[in-house]
């Protein structure tokens, strides 16, 4: 291969000298090149190794298609695999390396593997699970295979990703449009400008950095004036223009997913700008002129350096001034290629044009005949020669159906053509079944009954003048549908070739045994399909699995009809009849942050903080995740540990006072002249007879008959209730009321509005809960016993005119309140709080100690409302009103709810105090630590009142049928089996004094 | 009495950030926002809508995902019974007629104006912000990121009503993304 650079000619800019690096090796292109065509350009050869065999590979195409010059761009944490040399813009100092080779891609160890291909065939690796014979025939299982499944994957492969975290930024973004044009070759630009011209708001996206498709590959100045203008005028009729952008899938609803490279083609990306950005674009029709791609054939070593497509051979000529060879052999079966070997021999190569067909028009004749090409009809490429590189073929010449050796031919480039097929992947997105069309022999997409349109060569149009007018066509078709003026447009015919084209999928010879190609990516061979179906595998989809044709990053682009064709061919039927691939998104590769954009790292989820975030973080709270809730966990003084702050928090809170923000609580105001019955129906105690003024806590069940939640509620006034929910289920009790009233109970006349954000809460708690919360407010006697008992709610002022409600209700087993103050006031609130805390030795405290006080209240929470809980298996039964209705009534009496041996709720100590057990351990009966046992536990804390550990969870038939029995609490890969007791959940002040008192 | 502190307190940042050739998006709270929700009934839709439109002093009432703006605030219909008041405390309704509800804590007010204010707002919200689709006075009830936020197109430029612990972790992602077009926070 001797590809030499132009002196004139192509989109490069010769002013514009580039500098990059490939495989630690400083070469040069120019401003315009890609990376596939600078590397071309400087004679470099092999550019990458096969999957399996570690073959050579050079560039094979000009696109995304290509399968051979799959390289890796960027270093260390930007280090981007299986990167298409073809489709990567040159910039200043670029860094490429080959990939799947060691120590090169020129001299590759792994290359070996070539002389073991006959083990390496289809299915190898399935067939390594089956053991390896002979030493694991018989029962002995794959054990074997756990050993040298390591020894397959470090042989095979691509690319290897960076491990380190991805240091670049992603966008996502949401765009609107009337029409979608996806391509902008001749019909999409065409299309693109009718519908613009009519009115209408349309965006054209285009893959490449350069819009116009194949008109870019062309060298006639007609040709370029006329896409100049078209661009000229798209962008004056408003038509929003993305380069650099792949619609990779099609999905409901008019809505396209693409993906915008800003800065992949920049030496120095702006640190202000991401790397790629994600649109989800709704376009009310979308026109498809992806295009076609040509297909190769199957033949000897046809994945040889130096065998490419012809429409590449003419994209380096053309576009960027690179002759890829000086002895070039073109072999077509259609007549597209000849204008590329015009091309060619033209700009000075030595063409050989062998077509697969015996008889062709004269219009084909004459510009072989005028180009000086030596045409060599009913011929084809039958066997690549040459390594690394080729330099020569074996020709087979047509011998009644089929090919017999004719003679050799020296070359340096082999361009081979096998026909085109549509680009109807995105038609594919949409389940759409393409239909094999005999005559053009490839898929076209049928009509669709969704508003998508296929234009141009995507549509099986052949001719450019006649994709142009497909392009008018579909385009005044989408601006009717909008309702805008047109003028209707016959659309073009399939085809339009001169002479049709002789189908031709592989080349082979009996008794010449070659290595032919179908999917380079993967490695598969044609032999490969063959024994796929010797071996039953006979439909596609099988096909596809067994062989892993079409499973590469290319999805099937390369191989898949040639791999149809040869499957028909072993069965004895006709392409179609063996099934179509389903292309699937993406189009081509998307990277996972793209998918991701910007919700990363600490904006993986949305941090919800409290009103008094920065005042707990001042006062040195460690923070814990309640859900999205960001929460003190615990408030260590200096040289404390978790444990050792918890279980102070719980003494001092249990001896004098404690201040803990609850504000993460769900809050949600029940307001309307129903407001009481809409409570009455939803709890199971009754509410119509709660005085204003007071609150009352209360159990929600679902309609099956198991807990919701549960939670207090506030009688503010005769219609207005202000009702507290656990935090976890907070969105779900509000969903759940929204749902009720908007379909059910749709006569009620009451409003639910959540009001978690509107109230910041602080518990104050224990025995100088009063004390404190009495200095705090202006109006001190609104404290007192009296007027504020058990239960009680009032709205009043603390001092500097913060407006607040209290209610006397009690988490944490003491004598405490829950005090709530507009948001924006809560840092003034713990201001006033604190201090008078600190008079009484009081302190903050944290989740820790507010879960250890109410495990020792026995008191629940979400963790043991998981869904499985009846209101029975809480021990709450007594909560559920016999006279009245109540969501859930009906069903928690089923029998399998009221059964004695259902899990309860339960206290749980270890025999040995000094002992301690997991939350999740599982509780045996001692004499059987196995299966699923008898119970779990939901949480567990150390309990200062009772000094030793303790837990709360759950056991079949409840503390009666465990009384006095040593059971096991097993954690078989944690702790392992600690013995335990189970006692009354109620452990510490089971009667209730101090929080009555 | 004592002051407000927002969410965003001490959190903001200032000056321009991004582009440093553009400032496309400003980014703004006004603070001590009063926003106050009137909820009525089927039957009372209309004449609290006259009400409270005679309360703005405004000639019109704000239909469904629309606003009216007066001399004394503005009302937008946030949902098919309910109205949020911006700027003005709602009045007394007897609970037959409606039931109100101060929400002035409850979200953080954030205004994104500047000439790529709506491209900006793409980059976060599924809303087609076309002048067609979504001209001045429209409300939206949206989602960024799984938080619900409520969207107005108001006279300053496009208003956020965000819940309020949420509102930090949102505004640092705004200020990240909003650097691509230069961003002022004012």
């Amino acid at each position: 291969m001797s590809a030499q650079r132009l002196q004139s000619g192509g989109r490069i800019d010769r002013q514009q000298r580039i500098e990059f690096n490939w495989d630690g090796r400083s070469l040069r292109g120019y401003a315009g090149d890609s990376l596939a065509s600078a590397l071309l350009a400087s004679n470099e050869t092999v550019l990458g190794r096969s999957f399996k065999y570690h073959r050579p590979r050079g560039i094979m195409s000009a696109g995304v298609e290509e399968s051979g010059a799959m390289v890796t761009i960027g270093r260390g944490a930007r280090r981007d695999p299986n990167v298409k040399a073809t489709m990567q813009e040159l910039y200043q100092g670029l860094h490429a390396s080959g990939q799947n080779a060691w120590p090169n891609v020129r001299y590759d160890v792994g290359a070996v593997n070539s002389l073991f291909g006959r083990f390496f065939a289809a299915g190898f690796y399935y067939k390594t699970f089956m053991g390896l014979p002979p030493f694991e025939w018989g029962s002995k299982g794959t054990g074997l295979w756990m050993k040298y499944e390591k020894i397959i994957r470090k042989a095979a492969g691509m690319g290897a990703a960076s491990r380190e975290p991805d240091p670049d930024v992603y966008d996502h973004a949401h765009g609107f449009c009337d029409v979608l044009v996806v391509g902008s070759g001749p019909a999409g630009l065409q299309a693109a400008l009718t519908a613009a011209k009519a009115g209408m708001e349309v965006w054209l996206v285009e893959q490449d950095c350069l819009l116009g498709g194949d008109l870019l590959n062309l060298a006639d100045e007609k040709t370029e004036k006329k896409r100049l203008e078209l661009i000229a005028e798209l962008e004056q009729a408003g038509v929003r223009m993305m380069t650099r952008t792949t619609a990779f899938g099609l999905y409901d609803n008019g809505i396209a997913g693409l993906l915008e490279r800003v800065t992949d083609h920049l030496a120095a990306a702006p640190a202000h700008l991401p790397r790629q950005r994600f649109w989800t674009l709704r376009a009310r029709h979308t026109i498809v002129a992806s295009g076609a791609m040509e297909r190769g054939m199957a033949f000897g070593n046809n994945d040889r350096p130096g065998i490419m497509n012809v429409a590449a051979g003419r994209t380096y000529l053309n576009r960027y001034a690179v002759r890829a060879g000086q002895q070039v052999v073109v072999a077509t079966n259609n007549d597209s290629a000849y204008d590329s070997a015009a091309d060619l021999a033209a700009a000075g190569a030595k063409v050989c044009l062998l077509d697969a067909r015996t008889r062709i028009g004269s219009n084909m004749l004459d510009i072989a005949g005028a180009a000086n090409i030596s045409l060599h009809t009913g011929s084809v490429p039958l066997n690549a020669r040459g390594l690394p590189a080729v330099n020569g073929i074996d020709v087979a010449a047509a011998a009644g159906d089929g090919w017999a050796f004719e003679s050799r031919l020296n070359c340096d480039l082999l361009l081979v053509s096998g026909g085109w097929s549509p680009v109807v992947h995105l038609m594919s997105h949409r389940g759409v079944k393409p239909v094999w069309d005999a005559e053009q022999a490839c898929f076209i997409a049928p009509p669709i009954e969704e508003p998508i349109h296929v234009a141009g060569s995507a549509a099986g149009i052949w001719n450019t003048d006649a994709c142009f007018d497909s392009g008018k066509s579909v385009g005044a078709r989408v601006v009717k549908a909008l309702g805008g003026k047109a003028r209707a447009r016959a659309m073009p015919e399939v085809g339009g070739w001169a002479n049709p084209i002789r189908p031709v999928y592989e080349v082979r010879v009996d008794g010449r045994k070659t290595k032919a190609i179908v999917d380079p990516q993967h490695d598969v061979t044609a032999d490969d399909v063959r024994l796929a179906h010797r071996e039953g595998f006979v439909s596609v989809e099988h096909l596809k699995r067994y062989t892993t044709l079409g499973m590469a990053t290319d999805g099937g682009k390369v191989g898949n009809i040639i791999g149809l064709a040869l499957m028909a061919e072993a069965i004895g039927t006709e392409i179609p009849n063996v099934g179509t691939t389903t292309f699937r998104p993406p189009y081509t590769p998307v990277a996972i942050g793209a998918l991701k954009g910007r919700n990363v790292d600490e904006h993986f989820r949305p941090l919800r903080r409290t009103p008094m975030h920065d005042w707990n973080l001042q006062q040195g709270a460690t923070m814990t995740m309640a859900g999205l809730w960001h929460r003190p966990w615990y408030f260590a003084r200096s040289g404390e540990t978790i444990n050792e702050a918890y279980v102070r928090e719980t003494e001092t809170t249990r001896a004098t006072v404690g201040l803990c923000d609850v504000t993460s609580l769900g809050k949600i105001a029940i307001q309307g002249p129903d407001a009481t019955e809409l409570l009455n129906r939803v709890y199971t105690n009754p509410f119509a007879k709660l005085p204003i003024g007071k609150a009352r806590y209360g159990i929600m069940l679902r309609d099956d008959g198991m807990v919701m939640d549960d939670g207090t509620t506030w009688r503010l006034s005769e219609t207005d209730y202000f009702m507290t929910t656990t935090t976890a289920h907070a969105a779900k009790v509000m969903v759940w009321l929204e749902e009720l009233l908007q379909t059910r109970w749709q006569d009620l006349r009451v409003h639910v509005t959540s009001v978690s954000e509107q109230w910041a809460g602080s518990a104050v708690a224990g025995p100088k809960a009063r004390e404190v919360l009495s200095a705090c407010v202006e109006d001190a006697d609104v404290m007192s016993s009296d007027n504020f008992p058990f239960m009680g709610v009032i709205e009043t002022t603390l001092k500097g005119g913060i407006p607040c409600r209290i209610a006397r209700i009690s988490f944490s087993g003491e004598l405490a309140y829950e005090a709530y103050v507009p948001s924006d006031y809560a840092p003034a609130m713990m201001d006033l709080l604190w201090p008078e805390a600190q008079k009484h030795d009081g302190c903050l405290y944290g989740l820790e100690a507010l879960g250890a006080m109410r495990i020792e209240k026995g008191h629940v929470t979400g963790a043991e409302l998981d869904g499985r809980v009846s209101i029975d298996d809480a021990g709450l039964g007594k909560m559920a009103n016999p006279d009245k209705l109540f969501i859930g009534k009906a069903m928690r009496n089923r029998p399998e709810l009221l059964r004695e041996d259902r899990p309860r709720l339960v206290g749980i100590k270890p025999v040995d105090t000094g002992q301690t057990f997991n939350a999740g351990s599982i509780l045996c009966a001692s004499n059987k630590v196995s299966g699923l046992g008898e119970g779990w536990i939901t949480a567990v804390t150390h309990s200062p009142a009772m000094g030793h550990w303790i837990g709360i969870g759950f056991i079949a038939g409840g503390h009666q049928a465990w009384e006095g029995k040593t059971l096991v609490a097993a954690d078989p890969v944690r702790k392992g089996n600690i013995n335990v007791e189970i006692i009354s959940p109620h452990m510490y002040d089971p009667s209730g004094e101090k929080m009555y008192g | 009495m004592v002051d407000r502190v927002s969410a965003l307190a001490g959190h903001k940042g200032s000056g321009h950030q991004g582009d440093p050739g553009n400032t496309g998006v400003i980014l703004r709270e006004p603070p001590d926002l009063v926003l106050h929700q009137v909820a009525a009934w089927q039957d009372s839709i209309d004449a609290v809508g006259k009400s409270l439109a005679k309360l703005i002093g405004a000639k019109s009432v704000a239909g469904p995902c629309g606003s009216v703006s007066g001399s004394k605030g503005a009302m937008l219909r946030i949902e098919p019974m309910k109205w949020w008041l911006v700027g003005v405390a709602a009045p007394e309704f007897d609970a037959e007629q409606a039931v109100t509800l101060d929400l002035s804590h409850s979200r953080t007010r954030v205004c994104v104006s500047g000439d790529d204010a709506a491209a900006f707002l793409t980059r976060h919200f599924p809303l087609d912000l076309r002048e067609a689709s979504f001209p001045a006075g429209s409300v939206a009830s949206s989602a960024t990121h799984h938080v619900g936020v409520t969207l107005w197109r108001s006279e300053d430029g496009y208003e956020l009503f965000i819940p309020r612990g949420f509102s930090l972790s949102l505004w640092e992602g705004f200020v990240e993304s909003a650097q691509q077009f230069g961003v002022e926070i004012a």
